[in-house]
Parts: structure tokens; sequence; C-alpha cells
């Protein structure tokens, strides 16, 4: 960040707009496509870009999210650096043929020699009263595709650095953007550019009574239910993955073996979802650290409500983050 | 020259056929191939029949553990293969392209050490049988799931546009494909952008066992590009001379980017699905040995000879030649050895990682 000194106050949605602003402007390799990215997008992520670089680099494809997909996976492999737009995460599974078909399994099917250099962004989860698969979290879906890796930012100033690294990655990136996180915090973004390196955890938060593991739109609820925990003087310690693919375990067993107790927080169902993962390498690795059993903190094994009147019973919360917290303190 | 006019119309009736049963040429205009083009498409001919054959005995030797048999789809493939650049165009074919494959120069040593997964297959047993590709010649490495290829092919043939390479991909496909979700997608992105790509479709008339009539309520697959805009051709794609003619028309066009094509080439496949599939089961005998006496070898087989090209002898000739060069590929491929189970790990990120060289080393222990 040494070029970049100077900072602007962003949103997430400014911030990845400015981290594609950026990649478009240094690499004429970089296109941006989807639906509806010409005008700028449903949540305006790509507002003005098409002005500024054209309908050659950013424009709009037909509705089909395996066409998009499929697509950019040509276009990587004939020499281009496609970064595609799908709608929701939730409108991702007509592509997901593409998605574990080819896309991850590219470098190693051909021994290195065709890569697939490609970014998909999508908005994920919920809290905006967007109904049903509007708000899917389906992350842990994507960690299952060998060779892709799956990126969720949880600030601005992140989100900038972890896309223009995705962007310049050699392999497939998943980069999703938590929708509740797209306008209801503002941070100082730096300008131009700047890269944060994949692959890494970070400590959101450091504290020495338990250890919250999360991502993505759940590390705001964390760190309020760490104050909250702080002002009855417990010290949580939250550890924000960034990347679930490939998961950096080692940031969070150092944590685990610190303090001894673990609950691990995210908004998909809990069957199956990421947070299992995290919880069974915790077991594996660090158990005889534990002094609690590990809890999961997550939406419920029921599709996300349509209707905004009980949305919010199926979000994890900071009230049923403390639940846990209690539970794991009580062990 | 004949490239001054349009020799075909789209949409026909009939199949576009040029070298009639007997082996005449039936064309309406004069042929413009050397004799050596014409034998080097009867080399190319043969050669993926007797790769094909090859196959499956080693797959019933156990030496191979799946085969996708491409016989009597050849004069469709080696038409094809001679009317793109090779080195130059891109392929996107699908696990039925052997002479595509061969014809398009794939080195034989390759295809035989992909199918026994020795340590002279070049992407190292990572791949099935008959789901060859190579990143020299530009032939996109093929996956099994259908018509996954073809949203791919546009995407690099926009990337092609995008950058004015004047390059061109063909996608290679059978008419099961067409019904796939990803089929539409990819012709519907093609037809909107103006892509140069072609749509190959080598229609056999089964998807495994399920028939045209159960696949399609059109009555052809070229009728299909219609709803695209783009043209739609059906070629007798047992008559290598009608594919190789019908393709370097189309080629020409999209090259010069008058964008994307649907070509339907009627063939039919003289053996099973794959060597887990007993055809028998589905489709009568008599059918099989009728298509069996329209074979795309014999008819140009005949032609030559009625050309004054080719004899007994030079089919002798030919035949010896082909089998010891076969031989040759197969006894190599298999000196080199199998691949190794620790090559798994490798490649699955551009970075060896962490997790991955734990397993590597958890496996080996």
């Amino acid at each position: 960040m040494a070029d970049a000194p100077d900072t602007r106050p962003m949103t997430l949605v400014q911030a990845v707009n400015d981290a594609l602003d950026v990649a478009l402007s240094q690499d004429p390799r970089v296109l941006l496509f989807g639906e509806d990215v010409g005008m700028g997008g449903v949540f305006r992520v790509s507002d003005g870009l098409q002005g500024k670089h054209g309908e050659a680099r950013v424009f709009d494809t037909p509705l089909a999210e395996a066409g998009i997909v499929g697509y950019g996976i040509g276009l990587a492999l004939a020499g281009m650096r496609p970064v595609a737009e799908i709608q929701f995460a939730g409108f991702l599974y007509p592509a997901l043929d593409q998605v574990l078909s080819h896309l991850g399994r590219y470098r190693h099917r051909t021994r290195g020699r065709f890569t697939v250099p490609m970014v998909i962004r999508a908005p994920y989860g919920g809290g905006v009263h967007t109904p049903e698969q509007h708000a899917d979290s389906p992350e842990a879906v994507l960690t299952q595709a060998p060779g892709v890796k799956v990126v969720i930012p949880s600030d601005p100033m992140r989100a900038k650095g972890l896309l223009l690294a995705a962007i310049e990655d050699p392999d497939p990136v998943f980069f999703l953007e938590a929708i509740k996180l797209y306008r209801s915090v503002k941070a100082e973004v730096p300008s131009g550019h700047y890269t944060l390196e994949l692959g890494r955890a970070r400590v959101a938060r450091a504290g020495d009574a338990a250890t919250l593991v999360t991502y993505g739109g759940m590390v705001e609820v964390c760190l309020k239910a760490a104050e909250v925990a702080a002002r009855e003087g417990v010290e949580l310690e939250v550890i924000d993955l960034e990347t679930l693919a490939p998961f950096d375990a080692a940031t969070v067993m150092a944590s685990v073996e610190k303090t001894g107790r673990a609950v691990v927080v995210y908004e998909a169902r809990k069957i199956g979802g990421f947070g299992a993962e995290v919880a069974a390498r915790i077991a594996e690795e660090t158990v005889w650290s534990l002094q609690a059993p590990v809890l999961r903190v997550a939406g419920w094994d029921a599709p996300y409500p349509p209707f905004s009147a009980i949305e919010h019973h199926y979000r994890p919360d900071a009230r049923r983050v403390l639940e846990a917290v209690r539970k794991v303190l009580a062990a | 020259m004949i490239r001054d006019s349009q020799l075909f119309q789209p949409f026909n009736d009939e199949p576009i056929s040029l070298i009639g049963e007997t082996g005449a040429w039936e064309g309406p205009f004069d042929l413009d191939l050397d004799p050596a083009a014409l034998r080097g498409m009867y080399h190319d001919l043969v050669v993926g029949r007797l790769m094909d054959e090859r196959l499956s005995r080693l797959q019933r030797q156990g030496k191979v553990s799946f085969v996708a048999p491409s016989a009597g789809h050849e004069g469709a493939q080696v038409g094809l293969a001679h009317a793109l650049e090779r080195g130059r165009d891109w392929l996107f074919p699908y696990y039925r392209d052997t002479s595509l494959l061969l014809a398009f120069g794939l080195p034989q040593v390759e295809m035989l050490a992909q199918a026994m997964a020795t340590r002279a297959d070049p992407n190292r047993g990572r791949q099935m049988p008959s789901h060859n590709g190579s990143k020299d010649l530009n032939i996109f490495t093929i996956a099994s799931p259908i018509a996954s290829h073809v949203a791919p092919a546009v995407g690099a043939a926009i990337s092609m546009k995008v950058q004015g390479t004047g390059q061109v991909a063909v996608a290679s496909f059978g008419e099961g494909a067409t019904s796939e979700g990803d089929f539409h997608a990819a012709l519907n992105f093609a037809g909107a952008q103006g892509a140069p790509v072609v749509f190959f479709c080598e229609n056999n008339r089964y998807a495994i066992s399920v028939d045209y009539n159960h696949q399609t309520g059109a009555d052809s697959i070229a009728a299909k590009a219609h709803a695209y805009g783009m043209p739609g051709y059906t070629v007798d794609g047992m008559d290598v001379l009608a594919s190789y003619y019908v393709m370097r028309e189309v080629i020409e066009r999209v090259r010069n980017g008058l964008g994307p094509v649907l070509v339907e080439t009627l063939v039919y496949r003289f053996g099973p699905h794959s060597s887990a599939d007993d055809d028998s089961r589905y489709r009568p005998r008599e059918e099989v040995e009728a298509w069996k006496r329209r074979d795309p070898l014999l008819r140009f087989r005949r032609f030559l000879e009625k050309q004054g090209l080719w004899d007994d002898a030079a089919e002798a000739h030919l035949r010896a030649e082909v089998e010891a060069s076969l031989q040759a590929a197969t006894a190599e491929a298999e000196a080199a050895g199998p691949i190794p189970v620790e090559w798994m790990f490798d490649d699955v990120f551009a970075q060896r990682l962490p997790h991955l060289e734990e397993q590597r080393h958890d496996l080996l222990d």
C-alpha cells in the first residue's frame, strides 16, 4: 500500500466498483460482463464502468448463468481475464455444471497447460429483505470444486484488495459479496492499486476467552457480540477467514489452542455448511486443547424465508452468538 | 475458384451429398483437390478406423478402461479436420471424435498413452480415455457432461474476435447434446454476439439408447439454427467430401466475420455407445447392417478407384503402413510405464498448497 497513501470513505459497493475500475484500467485483458452489468447491475456495483471503459469491455450478456460461466471459461482459456457477475449467488445453480465440470478442473486436467484465470462475483446472504433464493449462501458447494478459490470479504478496504488479488490470481476465484454489507458500512479505502493476499485468515479482534470463527457478512455480527461480551469482561477473539478455499487452518488452530473454546458462525444452512468443515478441522487438529465442545451458530436447515416478517429469525445475530458463547464458557 | 460464390444453401431439405453410393462424383461443381489431398483424406479415414478398432481391442485386453467407439463418424470428422487450419483454429470436441483429433494432428502415441494412462500421456493420466485435449493444437480437453464444452467454445471465439486473430472455434457434439440447457445458452450467446464459431453436430440418431424421435420434435437439428439467427446446414456425414466442402465454405464465412453457423452431419455409430454398452438391446441388426453398407471408408474408396487413384495394392500397402505405425505408437505408450499415484496432487492450483502436500504425504505413508 506504500504507493497508494490516499484514502477515501467508501461503501463495499463503491470499493468493489473501484477495484473493477482499477483492474480494467491497468489490464486490457480484463472484461466485465453479466446480466444488466452494462447499466450498472442490480446493486449498482458496475455503475459508470461501461461509460468509462466501453461496451467492448463492460457488457451485458444474454440471461443464462450457465452461458455466462461457460463463456467466461472459454474467454480465459483463449487469453482474456474475465470477471463475470452472477446477479445473486442463489441464481448460480444453472452454472454448476460449468463450475464443477470445467472451471476448477482445467489446470489439473491439462497439467497446467491450459488455465482459467477467471473471477466470478456474486452477491450472497441475507439481511436486507431480498427474498428466499436472493439471500442464499452457497459457498460450501463452491469449496467442493477442486482447483477453485473462494473468497468472501468482510469490509470495503479488504474487499478492494482481495478482489484485485483475485483478478490477478492464476486460478479461478469465486468472490462472494455479502449483500448486507454492500451499503451498511463506510470505511477508508486506499485509492489506486493494492492487493491483499488470498488464502490468509486474519484476527479481526484479539481476545482470550473463546474464539469466534466466521467470514463475510457474519464478521460484523461476531464483532458486535464480542463488544457486548467485553462489557461483561469477557474478551472474545474473532477470526475472519476471508478465504474459504484454500482454508488457512493454521491461524484458526493457533487461536483455538490459545482460548480452548470455539464457536463457528455462518449464515448458510447448518448441515454441511463451511462451518462444519471448520469444526471438523478443529476436532482433528486441536481437540486436546479444547475445554468445551465446538458449537456452530448458523442458518436453519430450512429454505431462507421469503418474507421479511420472519427473515431476522433465520440469519444468526449477536444474541444467538452470545448464547453459544455462554454455553462454551460454562462447559 | 469455387470460392467466389456460395455453393450451398442453408436449411436444405435433402442432406448435402457430393459422392454417390457407387463412388461417382455428383457435385454441382468441379472438384478442386489434387490427388495427394484426396489420398490424404483416405489415409486419415483409415487411421481413425484402425485406431478405433485398436482401442476396443486394448479395452477387451484390460489395458484401457473405457472406449467410445467412433466408427461410422469418420467421414464427417475427417472432412471437418481438413477444412480447418491446424495449429491456428480451435477445436472443442466431444468423446466420439477419434478421427477428428488424429486428422487435426493429435499424435497417435498421445491418444494411446492417455487411453492406457501411461507416463507418455502429456496430461498425466488425468482424463479418461476418449477425452483428449492438446494445448499445442488448441484442442479443448473433453469432459463427459454433455454439451458442457459448447459455451466455452463461444467464449474462446469471442476472445479471438476481440483480439482480431481471424481464428475460428469449432464445437462438435452428438444430437443428444442439443437437448441440454447449456447448448441453448451457448448458441444464443453466439448469435447475440456474432461469435466466430461453428457448431458441428454429429447426428448418429442415438444418445446411448434414446433415438432421435425421443430426443426432439424438430425435423432436423439444423432447423434449430433458425431461432438463434444463424444458418443451419444438413450434410451427409458418410460422405467425406460433402463434409469437407461444406465446412470449407462455412469456416471461410465465419472467418470473414459473418457470424456463427450450425452444421448437422448425418452419421451412424457402427459400434455400441461405449465399451460398457450393449447396443443390440435397442438397435435392430438390420438397421446397423444397412448403415454399414453406407460406410464412409467404402464410399470414398470407390470414389478414389473411379478417379483412377486407388487399387487393391494401394489399399493393402496403406493398411499395413497404418497398422505398423499404430503398433509402434502402442509399444511406445506402454513402454513409458504406468503413471504414479502422487501425480494426482499436482496442478490443482498454480501453487503447491499445504493441505494438498499433507494429503500427498498421508497417501504415500
